[in-house]
C-alpha cells in the first residue's frame, strides 16, 4: 500500500484551449473581480432593517420549499415502477419499449400491447405502457404514471399532445416527467441542431422546472437506438423516485396487466350480447383495498367486485423468488398482453399460452376461443381437439369439484348456514390445492386419455348438498351436469379420531396426504387441548360453537398455504383466543361480506319462526334478550350498560382484588397491568418446545417468556424499550430516507436547508419523525397478525398481484377490448360512489380559443372518472352571493357548479369539450379543483321585474303588470321598487277592492297581480317600475359517463350536444330576438304646452314677471302696409350707386379669373420641377448604390 | 343514475349508530320492521327526534317514514354544522342520547356546531350531561381533536318525567382526519372526582349522597372530590331529581365514569318502561352515593382505558381514523360495544382485532381505520 502511495503520480494537466477552459477562466475571472471580496466595506449592513427584511426573505423561502410530510403507508414488496411512454404518433414510443426492454431482459419484443413488466435491478422492478394516442388512453396513462417519458420529434419540435398530456398530468398529480428527444439524426447542420435542441430544452423547462431533464436519442442504428444512449436511459429510469401523490396514496388502484373472460361459454353461447363475468389481474397499488370495495373501470363504469383475491406474483424480484429448481428461469418479464409469458397462473387454473403460428391444428374462430387466449394445452392435436370439444371450461368443472385435503366433521344438520360457510371455504381449498400442485395436474392431464381433467375427490353424502349449494351459487349449470361429473370422483370416507375424514386420493398426492393427514391429527390434538381453556379469556357464553369455530378458523388457515401451515401454528395458537373473541363479535363467517349482516338476521329470524310461530310476542322478545349473541331486532338502544351486578365494595376480598389499580396500591402490580400485551405469550410456554418436522428446526419457547413470570419488573419497562426501539426504527428509516429520497439537486437543496436550519427545522423535523413513528408503528402491530386475520383487518398490501372478479360487465368492453389501451381499475374511498352537487374553482385554459358558456355540457376527468355533466358557472360577489355567469371569465377563475360523482376536495378536475382525435388545436378547455360539495345548489341570478302604475295617489301608486298573483305578491311585500327617474318606494300589499282595484263590469273577479306601493315621492304615469331580485338557478341533475371502452376505439364517444353543435346539426339558425339589437337612441323633442297663467294672477304680477308675448296680429300693421315714394334727386342718386357698385362687382370678378389663371400656370410648373427633381434623385441614388455595391465587392475580394 | 342503492336492514336496534354511521359513511339505509311486532309499532318519539336533529345539522338528506313508522328510507346529506342552532330533544329519552352521535357529527360538518339541546339532562337510561362534559369530551383529545372548541355548557337541568333543561354543545371541525390511538395503558387510579345535581330538591341532599360516596371511596384513595351543583328556580327544571356522576382519573390520564340519576318515573311508564332502580318513591341519597361509588369500583375493576359505557364511541373514533393502527384496551366488551363493533364492519370494513388479556382480564382491541375524512369541509 505504502507503495502506491509513494508512486509519482503524474499531475493533473489542464486543458488550455476548449470550451471547458474558457468557462473556468470566466470563472476564475470574476471570483477574481468579486465586488464583494474586492470591496467588503461597501456590503457591509448598514440598515438592520433591510437586514431583518433579507433574513425573514430568506426564511420564508426556505419555509416556502418545506411540505408536509405525508405518511407513506407502503410497506414490503413495492409494484413496478410504471413508466408511461407518452408521444405523438410516429416518434418512436413503441421503438423505445422495445429497446428499454431489450436492455433489462435481453429479449426482442416482437409488438409492444399493454402493460410489460420487466425486472430492472435487485429491488426493482419496472412496468412500460405505452399511451395511446387518443385523449382517453392519455387521461387514463396520466393517472397511473409514475414516471411519464414524453418523447419528442425533435425535427419537428413540440406538438401538441405533449403540452395536453403535460397539463392532463399536472392535474391529475404531478409525477416525475423527463423529455426524450428522437429524430435528432434529421438534422445535417450542426449548429442548427444545437440551437434547436437549445430552444426545445429552454421551452421544456418553461413548461416543468427549469433544469428539467430532457434526453436526447440520437439516430438509430440497426433500427434501433444507440446502446449505449438506451443504457443511459434507464439508468435515469432505474435512479427516478416517487413521491406521494395524495389522490393516489389515498385510493388503491390496478393497472389491469392481464384480461380474462370467465363467464360460462354456455351463456354467451345462448346469448352473445350477455354480460360478462371478468377477472381482472395486477398489481395493487396506491393503498390498500379491502374486500368488497366498489371499483371503477376506467372507461367502463362502477362495479362491486365479487371476488378479490391475491395472487404470487408473477415477475418477482430476484431477491423475493426463490428458486425451486435450476429449470425455473429467472422471469425477467412479464407481459401476458404483448404475448409473452409462456404460463399464466390464475386461482384456480394455469393457461399455457402458445402463439397462433405455432400452432396449426387449433380451430381458430371458434366461439369459445373468446374465453382467453388459449385454455389449451400443449400435450398433443388430440388432446387439445377433445379440448376444444368440452362444453365446460376447466374453470367451472373446477368451480364445481370439491375437493378437501382435511377432514372435517360433518355439519350438523339442523344449521344451514354453516353448510354454506363450509361449501364456500371447500371452494377455496380447491382452488388452493391446484395452485400448490400445478405442475402436478398438469401431469395429469397428459395421463388421461379423455382429456377431462380428473379431479379425485370425495364427498360424504352431506356434503353433496353443500356442492349443490356452491353451484347454485354460481349459476353456472344445472343439476345434471353435476351428477355427470361427480363420477369421476374417487372417495374414501374414514373414520378416524372420532370423525369423519373424507381422504383426497391420486396416484401421486397419496403419500402427501398421509404425511398432512397425520399432522392434521396433531392439529387436532392441539385443538382439542385448547377448545378445555377457551374461556379464560372469555366474556360471553361460547358455548357449542366455539369448537366448530376454531374448526373453520384451522381449516381456512390451513387452505391458505398447506405447506406453510406449520409455521403459522405457533402463532395460531397464540391467536385461537383472539378467534374466539372475534368469532363472537363477527360472527361465525369471519369472510363476510358488509352486507351481510341483513342476511344473518334472515336466517336468525327464519330459525327462530319454526319454533316460536305460538309463542307469545312479549314472552318470545324476552327470550331472546336472555341470549346476547342471537340477533335481537328490538332492543333499548342505550350505550349505557346498565346490568352491572353491584358488588358490596366493603368485602376485603374484593378490595384487594382492585387495590393495585389505585395509586395506593403496588406500583409494580400495576405496571404489569399497564403493560402492552402484544406478547400474550405466556401461553406460548404451554405448549414449550417442539420440533417442526420437516426443516428440523427446534422452536423453542423464547426465554423472555420465562422471564417475565418470574421478573415483573423488566415487564414495565419493557413497553418503555419497546417504544425506544420504534423510535430507533423511525430514525434509522428517516435517515434512509433523506439519503436515497430525493434527487440531486434536491438532495443539494435539502443539505443547504438543514446546514442553516439545523435547529430553526425542529418541527418540520418533529413532523416527520411523527410520522414515521407511527409508520413503524403500524408495521409493528401489523406484523403480529397471521396473514388471513391482516388481510381481513388491513385489505390487501399494495404490492400485491391481485386478482379481481366482477361480474355484469357489458360485453362491449370484452367485444371491443383493445391492449394497447391501458385498462386502469380505481378504488373508492368511503362516499364517492354518490353523486351530488360539487363546486370547483375552474379557470378556461389559456391555450382553448373560446370562453366556455353556462350550461353547455363538458366532459370532466376528475379523480378515476371521466363523465359528462352541464356545469353553471359562477362567480362569489362581495357579500358572498354565488351570481350566475353566462360565460366564464377571460383570464380569471370562475366557480363551475355541477352534478356529478362525488370526488373529495382538493381533487384536481380536467374538462374537455371534445374527445375526437381528429380535432385541431388544443383540446384541454379548463383546469380547476374541487372546493367542495353541496347538496344545495345557491347560485343566484339577477332577475327584474317590471311594471307600470295603474292608478297613482299621492305617493302610493297601484303597480300592475309586475306580478301575476296576489300570492306572489305577499312573498315580496317589503321589497325595494324604483321608477327609471330614480324614485324609490316599496311593495306594501296586494291592492285592496277599494283602492280603486275594482271590477270593471259586475261577475268580474278583481284583477290578481295589483301590488300597492309607496314612494318617496309621487310618480308619473309614465313612469316604468321595476323590482330588482335574485333568484336561484337550478343546476341540471345530469352526468353522463364517458364509456369509451365500451366502443370500437377508433369512433370518438358521442355524448350530449353542446347548443351551437345542435344548431350546426340541424342547420337551425341563431335565435334573434328583435329587443336585444341596439338601436340607435333617438329622443323626441319634447313638446310642452304654454304656461297658462291666470288671468288674475298676471295682473298681480310686477310687470318684469309679466308674460310679455303678445299674440300675432291677424292685420298687417299700418306701417308694413304703407308705400314709400322716392324724390327725383333721390333717384338719381340712388341709381349712381347702384352703378357704381356694378362696376365694382365686375372689376372683383375680373380679377379673381386672372388670379385663378395664374395660379394654375403656376402648379403646372411646379409639378414639373418636382418630377424632375425626382427623376434626378432616383438617378443619383442608383448611381451611389452601385459605387457602394461594388466598393463593397471589392473589398470583400480582397479580404478573401 | 339516480338511483341510489339502500343497504337494507331490519329492526330498531341500534337506530342511533346505524344513523350515525350511514350519515358518515353516506350510506343510503332502509329499516324495515320497526317495532312491527311491538303492541305500540313504529318509531318511538326520540328516534323521530333524532331524525330531526340529524336533519337540522345537515343538507339535503331525505328522510321517509312509513305511516306506521315501521319502515324508515334514510338518504344522508351534507354536514353542515352551522351556529345558533335549536332542537327540543323531548322527554323520551335524555340528552345523552342525543349527545353521543352528535359529537360525531359535529366533527365532520363544514362549519364548527353550536348548538342548544333542551329536554332531559340526566336520567338513568343514558349517561348524564356531566359524564359527557367530564369525560365524554375528553376521549376526543386522544384522536387529535383540539378541545378548545369542545364545549358543554349546562345552563339548567332537567330531571325526567317534566325535563326542562338546556345545554350548549359546541363542537368544531376535523380539518382533515382524526388521527390514530396508541391508547392502551390505562394506568392507576390517581383521583376521584365528581359532582352531583339536584333540582327541585333539598340541597341538603347533594351534601348527602357526596358523604356516603366518600365512605366507599375512603378505603381505596383519599384524593376524592365531589362537587355539587345544587339549582334552584327556572335553571332547575321542571321536576325534581338528584344524581351523582363520577370520574376516576388514572395516571394515565384515562377518565372513568359513572353516573346515577333518581328521579319521579313517568306516571304512564311505570310499569311497563322502568324496571331498574326507579321506583315510584326515589331511592334515599345515601344509597346513591354508595351505588354511584361502587359502580365507579366495578368499572376500575374491569379495567380499560374507558368505562363500560364509551366503549361504543371509543371503536367508532378508532374506526374513523386514518388508515393507521390503533390500538385500545377496555374492559368487558359489553353487547353495546359489541353491536358497535358489528356496525362498525357493517357499515366502514373496518374490522378489529380483538385479542383477550387474559393476565388483566382486559380486550386489547386493534384496527386499521376507515381513512374518512372531513369531505364536507371547503376548501377556501
Amino acid at each position: 500500500m505504502t507503495t502506491d502511495q509513494e508512486q509519482a503520480h503524474k499531475s493533473h494537466r489542464s486543458h488550455k484551449s476548449g470550451a471547458s477552459s474558457k468557462k473556468k477562466k470566466k470563472n476564475h475571472g470574476s471570483s477574481e473581480l468579486d465586488a464583494k471580496e474586492r470591496n467588503p466595506k461597501a456590503f457591509a449592513f448598514n440598515s438592520s432593517v433591510k437586514a431583518k427584511r433579507l433574513q425573514s426573505r430568506a426564511a420564508e423561502k426556505e419555509q416556502r420549499r418545506l411540505h408536509v410530510p405525508t405518511i407513506d403507508r407502503s410497506t414490503g414488496e413495492l409494484p413496478p415502477f410504471i413508466v408511461v411512454v407518452q408521444g405523438p404518433p410516429k416518434v418512436g414510443k413503441s421503438l423505445l419499449i422495445k429497446c428499454l426492454v431489450k436492455h433489462y431482459t435481453k429479449h426482442n419484443l416482437s409488438e409492444v400491447r399493454g402493460p410489460i413488466t420487466v425486472v430492472s435491478g435487485k429491488q426493482r422492478r419496472v412496468q412500460f405502457l405505452e399511451c395511446p394516442n387518443d385523449i382517453n388512453g392519455m387521461i387514463d396513462a396520466a393517472k397511473i404514471a409514475d414516471l411519464a417519458l414524453l418523447l419528442v420529434d425533435g425535427s419537428y419540435g413540440f406538438e401538441m399532445e405533449t403540452f395536453e398530456f403535460l397539463n392532463i398530468l399536472q392535474i391529475h398529480g404531478f409525477p416525475k416527467v423527463m423529455g426524450v428527444l428522437t429524430h435528432i439524426d434529421k438534422f445535417k447542420d450542426v449548429k442548427k441542431l444545437r440551437k434547436t435542441k437549445q430552444r426545445l430544452k429552454h421551452r421544456f423547462w418553461s413548461e416543468i422546472k427549469d433544469g428539467a431533464k430532457l434526453f436526447y436519442l440520437s439516430g438509430l442504428v440497426h433500427g434501433k437506438y444507440p446502446k449505449r444512449e438506451t443504457h443511459n436511459l434507464a439508468r435515469f429510469i432505474s435512479v427516478m423516485k416517487t413521491q406521494p401523490l395524495s389522490w393516489r396514496s389515498s385510493h388503491p388502484y390496478i393497472l389491469v396487466d392481464r384480461f380474462e373472460d370467465v363467464t360460462p361459454p354456455g351463456r354467451v353461447h345462448t346469448n352473445n350480447k350477455c354480460d360478462r363475468n371478468i377477472t381482472l389481474y395486477g398489481y395493487l397499488r396506491g393503498s390498500n383495498m379491502k374486500k368488497g370495495t366498489k371499483v371503477h373501470i376506467a372507461g367502463v363504469g362502477d362495479f362491486a367486485s365479487t371476488g378479490i383475491t391475491s395472487l404470487a406474483d408473477p415477475c418477482p424480484l430476484p431477491s423475493a423468488a426463490k428458486k425451486k429448481g435450476l429449470r425455473d428461469k429467472e422471469k425477467l418479464f412479464y407481459a401476458p398482453m404483448s404475448g409473452l409469458g409462456d404460463l399464466l397462473y390464475d386461482k384456480d387454473a394455469v393457461y399455457i399460452n402458445i402463439n397462433d403460428h405455432l400452432v396449426q391444428f387449433s380451430k381458430v374462430d371458434e366461439d369459445t376461443s373468446a374465453s382467453g387466449k388459449g385454455n389449451d394445452r400443449d400435450v398433443g392435436v388430440a388432446l387439445v381437439k377433445t379440448l376444444q370439444n368440452t362444453r365446460y371450461s376447466i374453470d367451472e368443472k373446477l368451480e364445481q369439484s370439491f375437493i378437501n385435503l382435511f377432514g372435517r366433521k360433518p355439519p350438523s344438520a339442523s344449521d344451514d348456514n354453516v353448510d354454506a360457510n363450509e361449501s364456500r371455504y371447500s371452494q377455496r381449498h380447491v382452488s388452493i390445492l391446484d395452485r400448490e400442485d400445478d405442475d402436478r395436474l398438469d401431469d395429469k392431464e397428459v395421463s388421461d386419455d379423455d382429456g377431462k381433467k380428473e379431479l379425485i375427490a370425495e364427498s360424504e353424502s352431506d356434503d353433496s348438498d353443500g356442492d349443490n349449494n356452491c353451484t347454485m351459487d354460481d349459476d353456472h349449470e344445472g343439476d345434471q351436469q353435476i351428477t355427470a361429473f361427480s363420477h369421476d370422483l374417487k372417495e374414501e370416507i374414514e373414520f378416524h379420531n372420532g370423525r369423519f375424514r373424507r381422504r383426497v386420493i391420486s396416484s401421486d398426492y397419496k403419500y402427501n396426504g398421509d404425511l398432512q393427514d397425520s399432522e392434521g391429527d396433531d392439529m387436532q390434538e392441539l385443538d382439542d387441548d385448547d377448545d378445555d381453556d377457551d374461556d379464560l379469556g372469555d366474556h360471553m357464553d361460547v358455548g357449542s360453537e366455539s369448537s366448530e369455530g376454531d374448526e373453520d378458523l384451522n381449516s381456512e388457515d390451513e387452505g391458505e398455504n398447506v405447506s406453510k401451515w406449520k409455521e403459522s401454528l405457533l402463532a395460531k395458537t397464540v391467536s385461537r383466543q383472539n378467534g374466539n373473541l372475534m368469532q363472537l363479535v363477527y360472527g361465525r363467517n369471519v369472510t363476510a361480506s358488509t352486507t351481510t349482516s341483513q342476511e344473518a338476521h334472515d336466517s336468525s329470524e327464519s330459525d327462530d319462526s319454526d319454533e316460536d310461530f305460538f309463542m307469545p310476542k312479549g314472552e318470545r322478545t324476552k327470550k331472546l334478550s336472555d341470549n346476547l349473541d342471537v340477533d335481537i331486532v328490538d332492543t333499548e338502544d342505550s350505550s349505557k350498560f346498565n346490568n352491572i351486578q353491584l358488588k358490596d365494595w366493603s368485602d376485603e376480598d374484593l378490595v384487594k382484588s382492585i387495590r393495585d389499580r389505585f395509586v395506593t396500591g403496588d406500583w409494580s402490580k400495576a405496571a404489569q397491568r399497564g403493560l402492552g400485551t402484544e406478547d400474550v405469550g405466556d401461553n406460548e410456554t404451554v405448549f414449550g418446545d417442539f420440533e417442526d418436522l420437516e426443516t428440523g428446526e427446534v422452536f423453542k419457547g423464547t426465554p423472555e417468556d420465562n422471564d417475565k413470570s418470574s421478573g415483573s419488573f423488566r415487564m414495565g419497562d419493557e413497553q418503555e424499550m419497546e417504544e425506544r426501539r420504534l423510535k430507533k426504527l423511525a430514525l434509522r428509516a428517516k435517515f434512509d430516507d433523506d439519503g436515497s429520497d430525493l434527487s440531486d439537486e434536491e438532495e443539494h437543496n435539502k443539505r443547504k436547508i438543514n446546514q442553516n436550519q439545523t435547529d430553526a427545522g425542529g418541527y418540520f423535523d418533529k413532523l416527520k419523525e411523527e410520522i414515521e413513528l407511527r409508520k413503524q408503528m403500524n408495521i409493528a402491530e401489523l406484523n403480529d397478525l397471521d396473514e388471513a386475520t391482516r388481510v381481513e383487518v388491513e385489505g390487501f398490501r399494495i404490492g400485491t398481484y391481485l386478482r379481481l372478479e366482477i361480474h355484469g360487465i357489458p360485453f362491449e368492453m370484452f367485444e371491443y377490448f383493445d391492449p394497447r389501451h391501458p385498462i386502469l381499475v380505481g378504488g373508492f374511498a368511503l362516499g364517492e360512489e354518490n353523486v351530488g352537487y360539487m363546486q370547483a374553482r375552474l379557470k378556461r385554459h389559456r391555450w382553448h380559443k373560446k370562453v366556455l358558456k353556462t350550461r353547455d355540457p363538458i366532459i370532466i376527468s376528475v379523480g378515476w372518472r371521466r363523465y359528462q355533466t352541464i356545469p353553471i358557472y359562477a362567480i362569489e360577489d362581495r357579500n358572498g352571493r354565488y351570481r350566475m355567469l353566462k360565460y366564464t371569465p377571460e383570464h380569471m377563475h370562475c366557480l363551475a357548479m355541477f352534478w356529478g360523482p362525488l370526488a373529495p376536495p382538493k381533487t384536481g378536475i380536467l374538462a374537455l369539450q371534445t374527445l375526437s382525435n381528429n380535432q385541431t388545436g388544443f383540446r384541454i378547455t379548463a383546469t380547476g379543483a374541487v372546493q367542495e360539495f353541496n347538496h344545495a345548489a345557491q347560485i343566484m341570478k339577477k332577475v327584474k321585474l317590471v311594471g307600470g302604475p295603474l292608478k297613482i295617489f299621492k305617493k302610493t301608486a297601484l303597480i300592475k303588470d309586475m306580478f301575476t298573483s296576489d300570492l306572489e305578491i305577499a312573498k315580496f311585500e317589503g321589497a325595494a321598487i324604483r321608477t327609471v327617474s330614480g324614485i324609490r318606494g316599496q311593495v306594501k300589499k296586494a291592492a285592496k277592492v277599494e283602492l280603486g282595484n275594482q271590477p270593471k263590469k259586475k261577475g268580474e273577479s278583481v284583477k290578481e297581480g295589483i301590488a300597492r306601493c309607496t314612494f318617496e315621492d309621487r310618480i308619473l304615469m309614465s313612469d316604468i317600475v321595476f323590482l330588482r331580485a335574485w333568484t336561484r338557478v337550478e343546476i341540471p341533475r345530469f352526468y353522463n359517463p364517458v364509456t369509451t371502452s365500451l366502443q370500437p376505439r377508433d369512433q370518438t364517444w358521442k355524448g350530449m350536444k353542446t347548443v351551437a353543435e345542435l344548431r350546426r346539426d340541424n342547420n337551425l339558425p341563431v335565435p334573434f330576438n328583435k329587443d336585444s339589437v341596439y338601436k340607435p337612441i333617438e329622443r323626441k323633442p319634447r313638446k310642452f304646452n304654454s304656461l297658462v297663467i291666470p288671468r288674475k294672477l298676471q295682473a298681480a304680477l310686477p310687470f318684469a314677471s309679466k308674460p310679455k308675448d303678445k299674440p300675432a296680429r291677424k292685420r298687417p300693421s299700418l306701417e308694413s302696409r304703407r308705400a314709400v315714394v322716392m324724390e327725383p334727386h333721390e333717384r338719381k342718386v340712388h341709381a349712381l350707386v347702384q352703378h357704381l357698385q356694378q362696376i365694382k362687382n365686375e372689376k372683383m370678378r375680373k380679377r379673381k379669373t386672372k388670379e385663378q389663371e395664374k395660379k394654375k400656370a403656376y402648379e403646372a410648373e411646379k409639378m414639373k420641377q418636382e418630377q424632375l427633381s425626382k427623376k434626378r434623385q432616383r438617378e443619383e441614388r442608383k448611381e451611389r448604390y452601385r459605387r457602394e455595391d461594388k466598393h463593397k465587392r471589392t473589398r470583400r475580394k480582397v479580404e478573401d | 343514475m339516480g338511483k341510489t342503492s339502500y343497504v337494507r336492514l331490519k329492526g330498531s336496534r341500534q337506530f342511533r349508530q346505524r344513523l350515525l354511521l350511514s350519515t358518515l359513511s353516506s350510506t343510503p339505509i332502509l329499516v324495515e320492521d320497526i317495532r312491527s311486532d311491538d303492541t305500540s309499532p313504529g318509531l318511538r318519539p326520540h328516534e323521530v327526534s333524532l331524525l330531526r336533529l340529524i336533519e337540522k345539522v345537515s343538507d339535503d338528506c331525505t328522510v321517509e317514514i312509513n305511516e306506521t313508522g315501521t319502515k324508515l328510507r334514510y338518504k344522508p346529506g351534507v354536514l353542515m354544522g352551522g351556529k345558533y342552532l335549536v332542537h327540543d330533544c323531548g322527554l323520551n329519552r335524555s340528552m345523552g342520547y342525543f349527545l353521543e352521535p352528535l359529537i360525531l357529527i359535529g366533527l365532520f360538518g363544514k362549519k364548527p356546531l353550536s348548538i342548544r339541546l333542551k329536554g332531559i339532562t340526566n336520567d338513568s337510561k343514558d349517561p348524564s350531561v356531566d359524564t359527557f362534559r367530564t369525560t365524554t369530551l375528553h376521549m376526543l383529545k386522544r384522536f387529535g381533536v383540539p378541545l378548545e372548541g369542545l364545549e358543554l355548557k349546562i345552563e339548567s337541568r332537567g330531571a325526567p318525567p317534566l325535563g326542562g333543561g338546556e345545554v350548549v354543545l359546541g363542537v368544531p371541525i376535523v380539518p382533515n382526519s382524526l388521527t390514530a390511538a396508541h391508547w392502551v395503558d390505562e394506568g392507576m387510579v390517581k383521583s376521584i372526582r365528581g359532582v352531583t345535581f339536584s333540582t327541585r330538591v333539598s340541597p341538603q341532599i347533594a351534601n348527602r349522597m357526596i358523604y356516603a360516596a366518600r365512605g366507599v371511596f375512603n378505603r381505596f384513595i383519599p384524593d376524592v372530590h365531589i362537587f355539587t351543583d345544587h339549582r334552584s328556580g327556572p335553571a332547575g327544571g321542571r321536576s325534581p331529581g338528584y344524581g351523582l356522576s363520577l370520574v376516576a382519573e388514572t395516571t394515565s390520564g384515562c377518565l372513568i365514569s359513572t353516573d346515577v340519576a333518581i328521579s319521579y318515573p313517568k306516571a304512564d311508564e311505570t310499569d311497563v318502561m322502568e324496571d331498574s332502580e326507579e321506583k315510584p318513591e326515589m331511592l334515599p341519597p345515601e344509597d346513591v352515593g354508595v351505588q354511584a361509588a361502587s359502580m365507579l369500583l366495578g368499572e376500575i375493576e374491569h379495567g380499560g382505558v374507558v368505562d363500560s359505557t364509551h366503549q361504543g364511541l371509543l371503536f367508532l373514533l378508532c374506526a374513523l381514523c386514518p388508515p393507521d393502527v390503533s390500538k385500545i384496551r377496555v374492559g368487558k366488551l359489553t353487547p353495546y360495544g359489541i353491536e358497535t363493533l358489528r356496525n362498525i364492519r357493517d357499515f366502514l370494513g373496518v374490522k378489529f382485532v380483538i385479542k383477550p388479556d387474559p393476565t388483566t382480564n382486559t380486550v386489547i382491541l386493534k384496527c386499521v381505520g376507515c381513512g374518512l375524512k372531513n369531505l364536507s369541509r371547503k376548501i377556501a
